[in-house]
């Protein structure tokens, strides 16, 4: 009997070896509460739940398997995958499917969504090319990472799908900022925002991304055309209080008023069922995974591994900001979902996948510092 | 191993250079979330009351509830007017995208006439878009399947379920019950806001005269809906108060009687129960059915029923009216009494023709002279030189004095909207009229209801009710009790303290007695009492409803038909102890005790007896011409 426990004990911790558990119970939390929230948001029944599960599983299997893998071998892949990546976004272009643009390919099975392997493979592809040369990265690297950072971000504003873009971009940036980059690039580059922005608002913006933004300004101004999203979510989330409606009790989503309430609107359905307590609790939950991937990060002990896991930890975050602050009119809507809450896409796995990469660098550190 | 270095790298600045980044990395992280949830934090905890109101006005919907219309039944609970349940169209304007083609994709499927077509659009116009519009009411129940069928092509049109009036009588009590018709933009001015939810409203008779009490209050539910507007569940309610029933003093047995007696004639008539006041019948001929208006009556047919000469719509009992002409001699007859200049056992003596003293021209009895006469056969024989002297010795202002008292020149205070007064001929009257000087001559004929008189059916049966009734000027009324609610009691409705015309029970009691000589050998009315088991008091009647205009006399022949002479009677029975008092006219019936008087006796004979006249069907067709719809659409 102890025998058994003691094997079962050994397997168990064999499998989870290269496993942050820290990282994963957090995660689980967050899915936990993504799938009470779907279950409420998706009509209380389990159709949805069970699809997103499934999701989760696949995730959590990549998010597994690519944690065994040494960093080492990662980083000696990082230039391969990112050049095979590249090619999905060139195809999408021309064969793919989606709502406002090509965003998908029809894998038959599936629907395979380019975009979010390059969410993996741009911090790889950085976090190699930074390393290899001392840090902070000299003037002709930092261009030559811009030039990395633009082609898929270039690509993906072609399907077009900015927000997507704005994540893998950032991601890019966010490894150049801990590689030490310059704060006058950042200056600079702030200052050239300012100087493209009126060129942007006319020639490059589309109409419904122009929208967006005027919608962001004043969304009284259009109470039923594009602002109508905007003050339903503040209604559900302001409806919400302190302690919430209670589970499945929320007026506004099970009524339809809140638009896209399973998918990019979730946090507002969280908002109004389990109140500010709830928000607060799940912005905590990130934090706590954020500066879990940044400690893992800082343990590394080697460049590549530093600047991938810090890089793929800021990644979270700017799915949080962004949808946390669109949803409740802080920011202009931007079509990102809410990391592990949101229904669909492929985001949970690559989600999921980037954060085994993470614990893949946690779990094969050298004992000593070589 | 990754390519050759170029060049050395110092592996523990680099990892303190990440340390710092990941720092500021980790703190601005914190910050952007703590602002996040700042954010959240004022617009879930300090905005909360600002919301949740807006979450609450999104879904919670307030919705009218329309009370059932009340009921009116007859004296003894037979149904006069109901409700039956029927299916309307409503479109919201809003929805339902380019009206023309809507309105024209519907035509195929449910049959819109013009005249709803017409309405629809005079609706819509300065009515809210969100509104629904009632665009056809009574959907038959072929058209509602045909509709559901296709609904999902009419976006914006729903098929509403609602309450129809209907009156299972038709034309037989058209006069009384009147009718409710569609709502217009006076009546919704009318009546506010709240009340909008309804669709129909009384137009005349009872309907319109008790439209309050039988409309009953609008009540509301609030309705949790979708986004779509579709409602989910109800939250809470504010009743709606269901109209009151009204219980008539109408027999309909003898309103049909009534009816049946007149066969060919028009005109009218009106039976009360002396005592209280309560009508028992009341007919105005011809009638048409008022079941044509409930939902809109069409072009043609209200067409045919304003182009008959005989004027079914006009309700001969309250708005019309005509010189009472000898009817209103026993009256005139207590006047004299109560005033001092006769005495019953006073006679005159007829010499067939009336001077006034120094005046060439002669005022006519129509059967000669009747030698001696005293009050008594004054009234059986109907001998107008009686009354010439008694209206010449009285003068004008006296004589007006009395007539007002008996209730003649102001409203009966029947509960119908827009009687008419009448007129009490006067100096006054003249003056204002025609703005001539009043002549003696005038005096003398007013004194046999001739001249500048205009009495309505019921002024006259109310005088007779209260000669029989010992002397109370009652009021006329039809509805008896109310009951608010179904398993509510039935209260009487107030009436008001009947004034009494005269405190001389002697002097009633000789015109009494003048009345029931009319009913024997030698009076005028001799001829009906034949065969009837119960004594009858009255007085038979015949007017010229225009005998001079201005000073000029008028050839009855070439007045237009509705206005030539009237044949009249009044009269009441049991004439010991009296429960019905009658007073009809027929118009150009001739003389009155050989059309009017006949009537009174079958509506007597039906009350007292209850053998009902055999029923001529030709009044109880309506005149409007066209085949009516049914009166109601199959419920569900």
């Amino acid at each position: 009997m102890n025998a058994i426990a003691r094997i079962l004990y050994d397997l168990v911790a064999r499998i989870l070896r290269t496993v942050d558990l820290p990282l994963l119970g957090a995660l689980l939390a967050l899915m936990g509460i993504g799938l009470a929230v779907l279950y409420s948001a998706g009509g209380e029944t389990p159709r949805l739940v069970i699809a997103q599960g499934a999701r989760f599983a696949v995730g959590l299997a990549a998010m597994w398997g690519l944690s065994r893998i040494p960093p080492t071998r990662l980083r000696h892949w990082s230039p391969l995958v990112y050049g095979v990546s590249l090619l999905p976004l060139l195809l999408v272009l021309l064969i793919g499917q989606g709502k406002h643009g090509n965003h998908w390919i029809n894998l038959g099975v599936f629907y395979f969504q380019p975009s979010e392997v390059i969410k993996l493979s741009l911090p790889m592809m950085l976090a190699w090319f930074l390393q290899r040369e001392p840090l902070p990265p000299r003037f002709h690297i930092v261009v030559a990472s811009g030039v990395l950072i633009a082609v898929p971000f270039g690509l993906i504003l072609l399907q077009p799908d900015f927000g997507t873009g704005m994540l893998v971009a950032s991601s890019g940036v966010f490894a150049l900022f801990l590689a030490g980059l310059s704060w006058w690039w950042f200056a600079a580059a702030g200052a050239g925002v300012a100087a493209v922005a009126p060129v942007a608002w006319i020639w490059m913006l589309r109409p419904y991304q122009k929208d967006r933004i005027l919608t962001f300004l004043n969304p009284e101004s259009d109470p039923l055309g594009t602002g109508w999203n905007i003050i339903q979510s503040k209604i559900a989330i302001g409806a919400g209080g302190m302690t919430g409606k209670g589970w499945g009790q929320g007026s506004q989503s099970h009524l339809d008023y809140l638009p896209e309430h399973t998918t990019d609107f979730i946090f507002a359905v969280l908002s109004e069922e389990f109140g500010w307590l709830g928000v607060a609790t799940v912005l905590a939950l990130y934090l706590f995974v954020i500066g879990r991937c940044l400690w893992i990060a800082a343990e590394a002990r080697d460049g590549y591994s530093r600047l991938l896991a810090g890089a793929l930890g800021l990644a979270f975050f700017v799915y949080v900001i962004v949808n946390g602050g669109m949803i409740s009119g802080m920011l202009p809507v931007v079509g990102i979902p809410m990391p592990l809450l949101s229904y669909g896409g492929t985001s949970a796995v690559s989600l999921l996948a980037g954060l085994g990469l993470v614990m893949a660098i946690g779990a094969h550190r050298p004992r000593h510092a070589t | 191993m990754g390519p050759r270095r170029r060049q050395l790298k110092n592996a523990y600045a680099e990892a303190m250079q990440f340390r710092r980044r990941a720092v500021i990395a980790f703190l601005a992280v914190t910050l952007a979330l703590a602002g996040l949830a700042t954010w959240y934090f004022r617009l879930q905890v300090l905005q909360h009351a600002e919301y949740a109101t807006r979450s609450d006005a999104n879904r919670i919907k307030p919705r009218p509830v329309v009370p059932g219309r009340g009921l009116i039944f007859d004296r003894k609970g037979r149904v006069l007017a109901d409700n039956v349940p029927a299916y309307r169209l409503d479109v919201v304007p809003d929805e339902a995208g380019d009206l023309k083609k809507l309105v024209a994709d519907l035509s195929r499927v449910v049959a819109l006439t013009p005249e709803d077509i017409e309405r629809f659009d005079k609706d819509r116009r300065g009515r809210h878009g969100f509104r629904p519009i009632t665009l056809k009411l009574r959907v038959g129940e072929e058209e509602a399947a045909r509709f559901a069928v296709d609904r999902w092509r009419y976006p914006g049109v729903e098929l509403v379920p609602y309450l129809n009036r209907r009156y299972p009588h038709g034309d037989v009590l058209a006069h009384i019950i009147g009718y409710v018709g569609r709502i217009d933009e006076a009546d919704l001015a009318k009546m506010g806001e709240v009340d909008a939810a309804l669709t129909h409203t009384g137009k005349t008779g009872l309907e319109r005269y008790y439209e309050e009490a039988l409309r009953g209050k609008v009540g509301y539910e609030k309705i949790e809906t979708n986004v779509e507007g579709r409602a989910l569940r109800r939250l809470g309610q504010v009743p709606a108060v269901p109209g009151a029933d009204l219980r008539l003093s109408i027999d309909l047995d003898l309103q049909r009687a009534m009816v049946a007696a007149f066969e060919d004639h028009d005109g009218s008539a009106v039976a009360i129960d002396p005592r209280t006041g309560e009508i028992l019948a009341m007919v105005s001929l011809p009638s048409y059915d008022p079941n044509l208006f409930v939902n809109g009556i069409s072009h043609t047919d209200y067409k045919a029923l304003m182009d008959n000469p005989s004027r079914p719509l006009f309700n001969r009992n309250v708005l019309g009216g005509g010189p009472p002409g000898s009817t209103v001699k026993p009256l005139i007859a207590l006047a004299g009494l109560d005033s001092g200049l006769r005495r019953p056992e006073d006679a005159v003596f007829s010499t067939g023709e009336f001077h006034i003293p120094g005046q060439r021209r002669g005022y006519r009895d129509a059967h000669g002279g009747a030698g001696w006469t005293d009050l008594r056969k004054s009234i059986a024989a109907s001998v107008n030189f009686y009354y010439y002297k008694l209206a010449y010795d009285m003068g004008i202002r006296r004589f007006d004095e009395y007539m007002r008292k008996y209730g003649f020149g102001a409203p009966t205070g029947i509960d119908l909207a827009g009687e008419t007064s009448g007129v009490v001929p006067s100096p006054d009257y003249k003056a204002k009229r025609t703005r001539e000087n009043w002549y003696p001559g005038e005096t003398v004929i007013a004194g046999i209801g001739q001249g500048y008189w205009v009495a309505t059916t019921l002024q006259l049966a109310r005088g007779t009710a209260a000669i029989a009734n010992g002397g109370r000027l009652v009021r006329p009324h039809l509805a008896a009790s109310r009951r608010d609610g179904y398993d509510a009691p039935w209260t009487p409705l107030p009436q008001p303290e009947a004034p009494h015309i005269t405190d001389n029970a002697d002097h009633l009691r000789a015109v009494q007695e003048g009345m029931m000589g009319t009913m024997q050998p030698g009076g005028t009315g001799f001829s009906l009492v034949r065969g009837a088991p119960y004594l009858m008091a009255g007085k038979t009647g015949t007017a010229q409803k225009i005998s001079r205009r201005g000073g000029a006399s008028v050839d009855p022949h070439q007045l237009p038909f509705h206005l030539r002479h009237q044949a009249l009677f009044v009269g009441y029975a049991p004439a010991e102890n009296p429960t019905i008092a009658i007073a009809v006219a027929v118009e150009h019936g001739g003389f009155g005790a050989s059309t009017a008087g006949p009537i009174a006796r079958k509506v007597f004979d039906a009350w007292l007896l209850g053998t009902m006249p055999e029923p001529k069907p030709t009044n109880a067709v309506p005149v409007a011409a066209g085949t009516p719809p049914p009166a109601v659409a199959p419920a569900r």
